[in-house]
């Protein structure tokens, strides 16, 4: 009694927020510049209670603080009990590998990936993406219409990361559709369990494949991860998968949010359009922008593990806080102008991809395949244009704010003879 | 004038070297940023300190 008493004195700034909501998913950029200006520090009494951070500085602070706010989730794979995480509210069935550990077990995973993902070795997939990217409009061109969605953004990451793992090319659609549901079916939709279970696909074959490549390695990540060993020991089946699992669901929805939300507002904006197509120095800046507004990665949850206060906001151990990026990356105290898209906005310190030590691993492959992505529009349909009455978002958008249809036309055109392999 | 990057802080956002590849350079080991010299010449303080300003992490620091 007296635990509930402390914990209810420590809120006092209650506010009505569900991330995960329809009216979230529509009115989001108000929601949190109203919360940002009357009531930055919020408590909502949805999925079990938690705090939100909608201030850049704060959301800084505290993922820099991963000792007193952490990621790591438990998870008993016998009772199916959870604790901690960085969802609100928990995903059932999984652990994230290296985003749901803490020190010291985090340190050793990185040390074990972060060489594989360095600038240097991902652009050995530059030119894999253009071929991808160059296949898929090539199976659309002559027929000047496309779902951006399902015929471009959502499997051009889903094959890049493939080839990254090493998986034959044609079972993507396997592997990415559950992964692109689950993170937009709401919780309490019946569809939501089904979805879950279309994981268990993903788990045999990576256990099979990793098997294979015990035997006969080659030079792509799931053979990394079957021979290789992290803190001295080998990999266990449960890590390998969770690892595995962590950077099938890092890389494959967010870069599709990203790239779906940037194709919209150039359709929206010729202006933007034709000046990116006319300069295409101007990506590395327009890129950073299009995360910093868009903020594929809408929020995610660290756990209190003792208790602290940040700068004069005291938190008690046991709390969650969910970090809103994208309210972050709205911060007026930070951008100016933050809710127009400026393509070469610069100095440009959004925190799309995280802050503190859990940040991106795959930030330099996303926006690899990014590049390739938007370049092959503006080389060859040039002048699509997105049917706007068909467009579906996604129902919740509290984890990956991307759609689910964005019905396109175009001129049609002719093939370059690209190919998926 | 010259530069550092706290590697306790630097998590490899990169945008210092959008903003000065001059001296920036991110490592192949694990993606963070290295200063290739100290001394900053004077042509490129305005470089800097847009990469200042521009880090997220508050990892680049002026002496
Ligand atoms: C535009 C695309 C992407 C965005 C916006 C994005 C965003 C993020 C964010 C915000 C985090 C921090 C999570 C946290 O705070 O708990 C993160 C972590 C992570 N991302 Fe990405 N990501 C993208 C692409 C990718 C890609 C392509 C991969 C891999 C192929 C990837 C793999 C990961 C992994 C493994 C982590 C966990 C890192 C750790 O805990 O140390 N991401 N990402
Ligand atoms: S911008 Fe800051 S955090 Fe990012 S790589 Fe440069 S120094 Fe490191």
């Amino acid at each position: 009694m007296e635990l509930q008493m402390d914990r209810y004195a420590a809120q006092q700034n209650p506010v009505d927020f569900d991330h995960h909501s329809a009216d979230h998913a529509a009115n989001w950029p108000s929601a949190f510049a109203e919360l940002r200006a009357n009531n930055p520090r919020p408590w909502s009494e949805r999925h079990g209670g938690f705090w939100i951070a909608t201030k850049f500085k704060d959301i800084v602070s505290i993922g820099q603080r991963p000792d007193f706010f952490s990621a790591h989730k438990d998870y008993d794979p016998v009772t199916g009990a959870i604790a901690g995480g960085i969802s609100i509210p928990a995903i059932p069935g999984l652990r994230g590998v290296p985003n749901e550990t803490a020190s010291p077990e985090w340190d050793g995973v990185r040390t074990f990936i972060n060489r594989r993902f360095s600038p240097r070795a991902v652009e050995a997939f530059r030119l894999k993406a253009q071929q991808f990217a160059a296949a898929l409009i090539d199976d659309v061109i002559e027929t000047g219409r496309f779902d951006i969605v399902e015929d471009f953004t959502n499997p051009m990451p889903a094959l890049v990361t493939m080839e990254l793992f090493g998986f034959p090319l044609d079972e993507w659609r396997a592997f990415a559709d559950p992964f692109h549901k689950i993170i937009y079916t709401p919780r309490d939709d019946p569809e939501f369990p089904n979805t879950v279970r279309g994981l268990d696909y993903f788990r045999q074959r990576v256990e099979e494949v990793a098997a294979l490549r015990r035997i006969e390695p080659r030079d792509d990540l799931l053979s990394h991860f079957a021979n290789g060993s992290i803190d001295g020991k080998p990999l266990d089946g449960e890590t390998l998968y969770n690892l595995a699992f962590n950077i099938l669901a890092g890389g494959v929805d967010t870069t599709t949010a990203l790239t779906s939300n940037t194709l919209i507002h150039l359709s929206r904006h010729p202006e933007d359009r034709e000046r990116l197509r006319s300069d295409r120095a101007l990506m590395p800046l327009a890129r950073e922008e299009f995360v910093r507004f868009f903020s594929p990665i809408h929020a995610l949850a660290r756990n209190v593990v003792e208790d602290v206060e940040v700068d004069g906001w005291s938190f008690k151990k046991g709390e969650r806080v969910l970090l809103a990026y994208s309210s972050a990356n709205r911060d007026p105290d930070v951008f100016d102008d933050p809710d127009r898209v400026i393509l070469d906005r610069f100095p440009n310190k959004h925190i799309g991809f995280g802050a503190g030590m859990h940040r991106c691993v795959g930030s330099f492959l996303a926006r690899i395949m990014f590049e390739a992505m938007i370049n092959e529009v503006l080389d060859r349909i040039p002048d699509y244009q997105v049917v706007e009455e068909e467009l579906v978002v996604y129902p919740t958008i509290g984890n990956i704010n991307g759609w689910v249809h964005i019905p396109a036309t175009f001129t049609p055109g002719t093939k370059v003879g690209a190919r998926i392999e | 004038m010259k530069v550092r990057v706290d590697d306790r802080l630097c998590q490899g956002h990169a945008m210092c070297t959008l903003a000065c590849p001059e001296l920036f350079e991110l490592s192949d080991e694990d993606g963070h940023a290295f200063v290739r010299q100290a001394d900053v010449p004077p042509e490129l303080a305005e470089k800097i300190e847009q990469a200042v300003r521009g880090c997220p992490e508050g990892a680049i620091q002026t002496y």
